[in-house]
């Protein structure tokens, strides 16, 4: 992938004030907020709860590159691009890569912060939390690129917050399950963000089960992935 | 088969595309040498941009082949080696100018440097505005600037100064001017008769899917210049008419003749002869434009 390219389309991100609002500013002001109401004495609730939190941000960030995707298609910037060398798988990868990069912001900031407001783990769950939660992203990637397919530029707005909104309550990133009622709980299994947010809650709670984890998540990644390329092809064929 | 002769610059080949029931573009053949400057005319819905999709390889033909320097559209466009300014493309409003071209300048690998692009379209102090920010024209020089970024060999224009004001529009032609003194091969189409007929080497215009006419400025010109010969001329039929000495194409409209003629004088002297009666005769000189619309019109009957 074209470095110059990939950076530019990064510095587009970091700039846009929904970016900073949704991505940054939501997951870092929840955490404080949460933690100082119902966590402060109590440190693995606040740990769950950064994790969360890191987790609810990054996820954000790789949905809403759907959001882009859907306006950019609207604007005809597709179009444009179809002139130039990039492919249009090149350029969803290229998207997709960005809502990853993009992703790790907000997860190193909240994680920063729990580290200094008190979250102490060690270097091995640090490392889980961080970049574990990170790797886990991969589907939510190719999820952000789906809804940029199928959304239109007036629908996406709505249809990407809620997506995040759903995944993050209904997996766990923002009560642990164990508050969930159980008929949400067994709704929860099925979502790839209760496994996603698993990695971060485990670090607490110990109940991961490493195996499942990996499996679920792959297979939403090419389960994912087979729709988005089969949408694909029927998009290129259109035109 | 091809019939495209190695070397041109375009080699389109019984080219084909129909939308449902509508024949978009019904059979075209066209072969632009390197170099040449080469406007396509033709009224609205006469195949133009279906032509030019398919030159860029964002349409396939349904049958029929189109070649860029003997490459296939896809791959010139890859290569750079065809650059296009198409009605419909967009900049992103959040970027600014100087990013844009940076952005798709990447993509390419041998891109021109982005100011010398820049420069060339003459946006050059455009360049760290938001594109959300321009003007309709400076917006058609910044995507200028994108389908020059790539110093292509050819350049596909289509309406490119659709938005533009006068002032800006002879500042385009002059930047266009430059990029062709330097043997590039350019194809734009355009509403603008007076473009054609002041930066062409050649017009192309379409009809219905079809070349209707293909030459210089002035060939053109010459195949449809002449004059009309109106009158009233009882129990006149067009069959009668149209096959009258120096007449090209006759019509009947309420007891009035209407004759375009290559030779009027002959068409007179045959139209008096034929039809003692005929009446209240006028003869006007075609301008270009009704020369365009006699060429591009609709066959009748």
């Amino acid at each position: 992938m074209n470095t110059t390219y990939l950076f530019l389309e990064l510095r587009r991100s970091l700039r846009s004030p929904r970016f900073m609002i949704f991505t940054v500013g939501f997951p870092v002001i929840f955490y404080l907020l949460f933690s100082s109401m119902y966590a402060n004495s109590d440190p693995d609730a606040k740990t769950v709860l950064m994790a969360g939190m890191a987790g609810f941000g990054g996820l954000t960030a790789c949905v809403s590159t759907g959001t882009r995707i859907a306006v950019e298609r609207s604007l005809g910037w597709q179009r444009q691009l179809r002139l130039t060398p990039l492919s249009p798988s090149g350029y969803m990868i290229a998207k997709a890569i960005c809502g990853m990069v993009v992703a790790l912001g907000p997860i190193l900031l909240v994680d920063v912060i729990g580290l200094a407001t008190g979250v102490s783990l060690n270097p091995a769950q640090w490392l889980q939390v961080v970049l574990g939660t990170w790797v886990a992203l991969i589907p939510f990637a190719v999820l952000g690129v789906l809804i940029g397919q199928v959304a239109t530029g007036d629908s996406v707005q709505a249809i990407g917050s809620a997506t995040f909104m759903l995944l993050s309550i209904g997996g766990g990133l923002w009560f642990p399950p164990e508050q969930m009622p159980g008929w949400l709980r067994d709704i929860a299994h099925v979502l790839p963000s209760y496994w996603y947010g698993g990695i971060g809650r485990d670090v607490v709670m110990h109940d991961i089960d490493a195996g499942t984890t990996v499996l679920v998540l792959v297979a939403w990644t090419v389960g994912l992935g087979l729709v988005v390329m089969r949408r694909f092809r029927a998009d290129t064929a259109r035109v | 088969m091809n019939a495209t002769p190695p070397g041109a610059a375009v080699g389109i080949d019984g080219l084909r595309k129909h939308f449902g029931d509508v024949r978009a573009v019904d059979g075209i053949d066209l072969v632009i040498a390197p170099g040449e400057v080469v406007a396509l005319l033709g009224p609205n819905g006469a195949g133009k941009s279906t032509t030019v999709d398919m030159l860029l390889g964002l349409s396939k033909p349904d049958s029929g082949s189109v070649t860029v320097f003997g490459q296939a559209p896809r791959d010139a466009v890859r290569s750079g080696t065809i650059g296009a300014m198409l009605q419909d493309g967009a900049l992103l409003p959040d970027a600014t100018v100087g990013e844009t071209i940076a952005l798709v300048a990447a993509l390419y690998a041998k891109p021109l440097p982005v100011a010398k692009a820049l420069d060339r379209a003459g946006v050059a102090d455009l360049v760290g505005r938001r594109c959300g920010k321009l003007s309709g024209g400076q917006r058609q020089r910044v995507r200028f600037a994108l389908a020059l970024v790539s110093d292509p060999d050819v350049l596909v224009l289509d309406e490119p100064t659709v938005a533009m004001d006068v002032e800006t529009r002879r500042q385009f032609w002059r930047a266009m001017r430059e990029y062709t003194s330097t043997g590039r091969t350019v194809l734009f189409a355009t509403h603008y008769l007076e473009e054609a007929e002041e930066f062409a080497d050649r017009v192309v215009l379409m009809r219905a899917g079809k070349v209707a006419a293909d030459g210089s400025v002035a060939q053109i010109r010459a195949t449809v210049s002449g004059r009309t010969i109106t009158a009233v001329v009882p129990g006149a039929e067009v069959g009668a008419l149209r096959v009258l000495p120096g007449v090209r194409d006759a019509e009947v409209r309420a007891g009035r003749i209407t004759l375009a003629c290559v030779d009027s004088d002959a068409a007179l002297r045959a139209l008096l002869t034929q039809f003692p009666l005929a009446s209240d005769i006028e003869i006007t000189a075609v301008g270009l434009e009704d020369a365009f619309l006699a060429l591009t019109a609709q066959e009748s009957a």
